[in-house]
């Protein structure tokens, strides 16, 4: 491990130093002009310092010498100290171990900027071409790579890469009442872009699909705003457990209040739901954000959440562990070079279940089917929302109208405990970021699941 | 680093663009440093201390246009990344639209330029001591005090020249209130100021009213039917429909054509009460935009008139709108002449809304979400905390529902915001 850094203890408790590489790439291209055309690299080194029960952490850019780091180290070091001057604190004995190892996505070779301008110029032509009506097209390809060298004084000599790439796509049309109606659809995995698939004959099908999406969707009409039997497709099982469940798991939320605390070994969903919080493989598989030791260096393991409808594990740092008296995930992690690691979510996923979608949408008489969403939020009372950009109504077991944006919401623990249904098919996802003081690379999963959740509507 | 490096860096930096063969060419150099003093779970935690270094570079070459960032600036790092840069212009397609600025001056020393660690702590102290002595059960998850100091430096090869060194506080808390089992929703605020030291830390950015209001959010109730009622929007709110209106009148949408707005300069768009101008001179904000542009002040609604759009230099010469530089924020809605009582009172059935928790509106402005953090109002009187109730509308139409406007505001620098009253909301 060439690149990584020695922490320098100095009569602390703990130290953990950081080396990290941040490296973006990003294009825009608005009905063919090229509107984005950037590529951007951060570097940094970090030390964080654990201290009488104080946390000090300084960073600065990394200058390729030993000067920053010692000055870093000092500066988290004399940090953690002058917190002292807020009286004594309980300190932890942090637990969790050690990790010595490198890991790193072996993916084709970095597509160069000219061929991702190739690309989307290719896909602007093609809907151009295809679809002459459309008021817009709107392409974005994103990639980012963040490559960590960590050392802790608890003897963790880690190298973490986490690399992922989303190639956004947003079809724009005219409404009959001459307002703007959009579609948008993203694929996203696992390294550069150059591990997607760009090529017109893999997004042909996609591209045709949004188009048709986008037609239903200009005739929509209003949900109708209350509770309703939904079969929320694949997409929005894993933001439903990221928002609805995950959140509300991550041991700092825990320990700042939220509900799930007193609820461990109780049931909080249908004996249907079992959540998992993947450290890095499923079945022998390595997933899209795979974390073998997080930043502080632990070993990561999966966190159970929910096994048959029962609460059973949270998320966690070394310091929310040892506080929770639970054994940590490995679950912290920083998003730039001068962030602080902070519980987050990794791979998070309902597992799929035994029945088949178009079952679940002939069993309702009346409900809708949830089929895309935006954005998502929850919430410490695990009362969640996610907005859903694509949904249909469902009358007598059969797939209606298109309907306008709308928000589901509801309970979690309501929500999941109503699911009388799951697929038994799975789909990954690893787009857009999670927010939390900072953002962060996740990815989410899960099959179509059936329930009864509020929507927002007339 | 000192300032005259950071200058120099800018300099050398656009020297090197014009070696390399660019035809126009825009370099910032920059430097953020910043102090945090962090409190997690109701107790001091962390203090944090970074130091953030950027060079940014965007080229122009024969039309084609290509930026990047990196965070060295020794000579040979720059030099071998400026190079990557001219390859990745010369593969974009040509537009005529690309251009950088022209023979701007602006040169600006705004707030503390040395942060106190002693007020920090002091904040801080005091922020924990209020929550114990006033509002017990509130659990503040997040909590922090900070200084931050931005230097910059601008130039382009149209010899403009913009330069700032910001110092700014900033203060905010996150939390929970518990009592037993049960639990509020989140809620937050916070915001920045050139100081803290002129009132106790809570009386900045209502963190007195947020902590006081999550307590009363512990018990809640949902409505028991579906109707049609009014909003109180709380300033944390009002933002979700200002910065849904700022993003309407700006580059992507305008360019994309499906902004709303695109051809409503002149015409009414909001309730008559509605005015926003804008507050380049806010507290952590720098008077210039990222296209290195002054950004003088200006309008973009006059009594609910739509007064201007806002492209930048290249959505302006995309689209053929006038070109209307702003700055990254800085925003001030009007006050009204309606005390907060009075803007209650006239509700007959409805909501005073602390957050709205909702996913981006639709491209024509329909929306529905969640309202968190709010209470509910019957016959202009405010009664429990709500739960699980949602609202739908339009926000374009929201805007011209707009029937009162408080003279109160609260100020947190990147918005200073009254408290706004609207009618036909639809409530699940």
């Amino acid at each position: 491990m060439n690149q990584a850094v020695q922490p320098t203890p100095a009569a602390s408790t703990y130290v953990e130093t950081r080396r990290h590489e941040l490296r973006k790439s990003r294009l825009v291209m608005i009905d063919g002009s090229l509107a984005m055309n950037s590529r951007t690299a951060e570097g940094g080194i970090s030390s964080r310092v654990y201290d009488r029960g104080y946390w000090g952490f300084a960073s600065a850019p990394d200058s390729g010498q030993g000067t920053n780091l010692e000055q870093v180290g000092r500066k988290a070091r004399e940090n953690a100290r002058t917190m002292a001057r807020f009286g004594p604190r309980t300190a932890f004995g942090l637990p969790g171990g050690s990790y010595r190892g490198e890991h790193a996505f072996a993916g084709r070779p970095a597509l160069s900027q000219k061929e991702c301008v190739e690309r989307l110029a290719e896909l602007h032509a093609w809907c151009a071409k295809r679809y002459p009506a459309l008021k817009s097209t709107l392409f974005m390809l994103q990639d980012e790579h963040h490559s960590k060298w960590l050392s802790t004084s608890q003897g963790s000599e880690v190298l973490n890469s986490i690399q992922r790439a989303v190639c956004y796509m947003t079809l724009t049309a005219e409404g009959p009442d001459g307002a703007p109606v959009e579609m948008l659809d993203r694929i996203s995995g696992k390294g550069s872009l150059a591990d997607l698939d760009l090529s017109i004959e893999a997004l042909a099908p996609v591209l045709d699909r949004l188009h048709e999406q986008l037609q239903d969707k200009r005739h929509a009409v209003s949900a109708r705003g209350g509770l309703h039997t939904v079969v929320m497709g694949p997409d929005l099982a894993g933001i439903l457990a990221h928002e609805a469940m995950g959140h509300p798991c991550e041991a700092d939320l825990v320990l700042g209040g939220a509900m799930t605390r007193d609820l461990v070994g109780q049931p909080v969903a249908s004996e249907l739901i079992t959540m998992v919080d993947y450290a890095h493989s499923r079945d022998g598989e390595e997933l899209m954000v795979p974390v073998y030791a997080d930043d502080e260096g632990t070993p990561a393991r999966d966190a159970v959440l929910i096994e048959r409808g029962r609460l059973t594990d949270f998320m966690s740092s070394r310091e929310t562990a040892a506080r929770l008296g639970i054994t940590p995930t490995g679950s912290a992690r920083a998003y730039n070079p001068n962030d602080e690691p902070l519980v987050r979510m990794r791979n998070t996923a309902i597992l799929p279940g035994s029945s088949k979608l178009d079952d679940m949408i002939a069993g309702v008489d009346d409900g809708y089917l949830l089929l895309k969403t935006s954005n998502g939020q929850a919430d410490s009372t695990t009362e969640f929302m996610f907005g859903i950009s694509l949904a249909y109504e469902i009358r007598n077991g059969k797939v209606g109208s298109a309907i306008r944006d709308t928000t589901v919401s509801g309970s979690a623990i309501k929500v999941l405990s109503s699911v009388d249904a799951v697929s038994d098919d799975m789909q990954w996802t690893c787009a857009g970021y999670c927010g939390k003081k900072q953002p962060m690379v996740v990815s989410m999963g899960g099959p179509a699941i059936r329930a009864r959740a509020h929507l927002g509507g007339q | 680093m000192s300032t005259t490096v950071l200058h120099d860096a800018a300099e050398q930096a656009l020297a090197l663009m014009r070696a390399q063969g660019f035809d126009h060419a825009q370099v910032t150099a920059s430097l953020t440093t910043q102090d945090e003093v962090n409190i997690a779970n109701n107790e001091p935690s962390l203090l944090r201390s970074t130091e953030v270094r950027r060079l940014s570079l965007l080229g122009l070459f024969d039309g084609r246009k290509a930026s990047t960032e990196l965070s060295e600036f020794d000579a040979e790092a720059v030099r071998q990344r400026i190079a990557g840069l001219h390859a990745d212009a010369s593969s974009a397609p040509q537009d005529a639209a690309n251009a950088v600025s022209s023979g701007q001056r602006v040169r600006i020393v705004q707030g503390p330029q040395q942060g106190d660690l002693g007020l920090l702590a002091d904040k801080a102290a005091e922020l924990l001591a209020f929550r114990a002595r006033e509002t017990p059960r509130m659990m503040i998850d997040e909590g922090a005090a900070l200084h931050t100091r931005t230097d910059a430096r601008t130039l382009t090869t149209g010899d403009s020249d913009l330069s700032c060194c910001l110092g700014w506080y900033s203060l905010s808390a996150f939390g929970t209130a518990r009592d037993g089992a049960q639990s509020s929703s989140f809620n937050y605020t916070g915001g920045a100021a050139n100081d803290l030291r002129e009132r106790p830390a809570v009386e900045y950015f209502a963190i007195d009213q947020m902590l006081r209001d999550t307590e009363r959010q512990i018990r809640t109730e949902p409505i028991q039917s579906n109707f049609v009622g009014d909003v109180v929007l709380m300033p944390n709110a009002v933002t979700n429909l200002v910065g849904w209106l700022l993003s309407q009148i700006s580059d992507v949408q305008l360019i994309a054509g499906s902004s709303l707005y695109r051809d409503r300069v002149g015409a009414l768009v909001a309730s008559p009460l509605l005015s926003l101008q804008s507050r380049f001179d806010a507290p952590g904000v720098a008077a210039f935009t990222s296209d290195a542009f002054a950004a003088p002040p200006v309008e973009i609604v006059r009594e609910g008139r739509l007064m201007a759009l806002t492209p930048s230099l290249y959505g302006s010469r995309k689209t053929g709108l006038p070109h209307v530089p702003t700055a990254s924020s800085g925003w001030d809605v009007a006050a009204g002449t309606t005390s907060r009582d009075e803007l209650l009172s006239g509700v007959a059935r409805g909501a005073l809304v602390g957050r709205l928790s909702m996913g981006s509106p639709a491209s024509n402005g329909d929306f529905s979400g969640v309202i968190k953090n709010s209470f509910a109002i019957a016959d202009g009187k405010v009664g429990t905390a709500l739960s699980e109730v949602m609202i739908s509308g339009n926000v374009a139409q929201m805007l011209r529902d707009i029937v009162a406007i408080s003279r109160d505001r609260l100020d947190t620098g990147a918005f200073r915001l009254p408290w706004l009253r609207i009618a036909n909301l639809h409530f699940s």
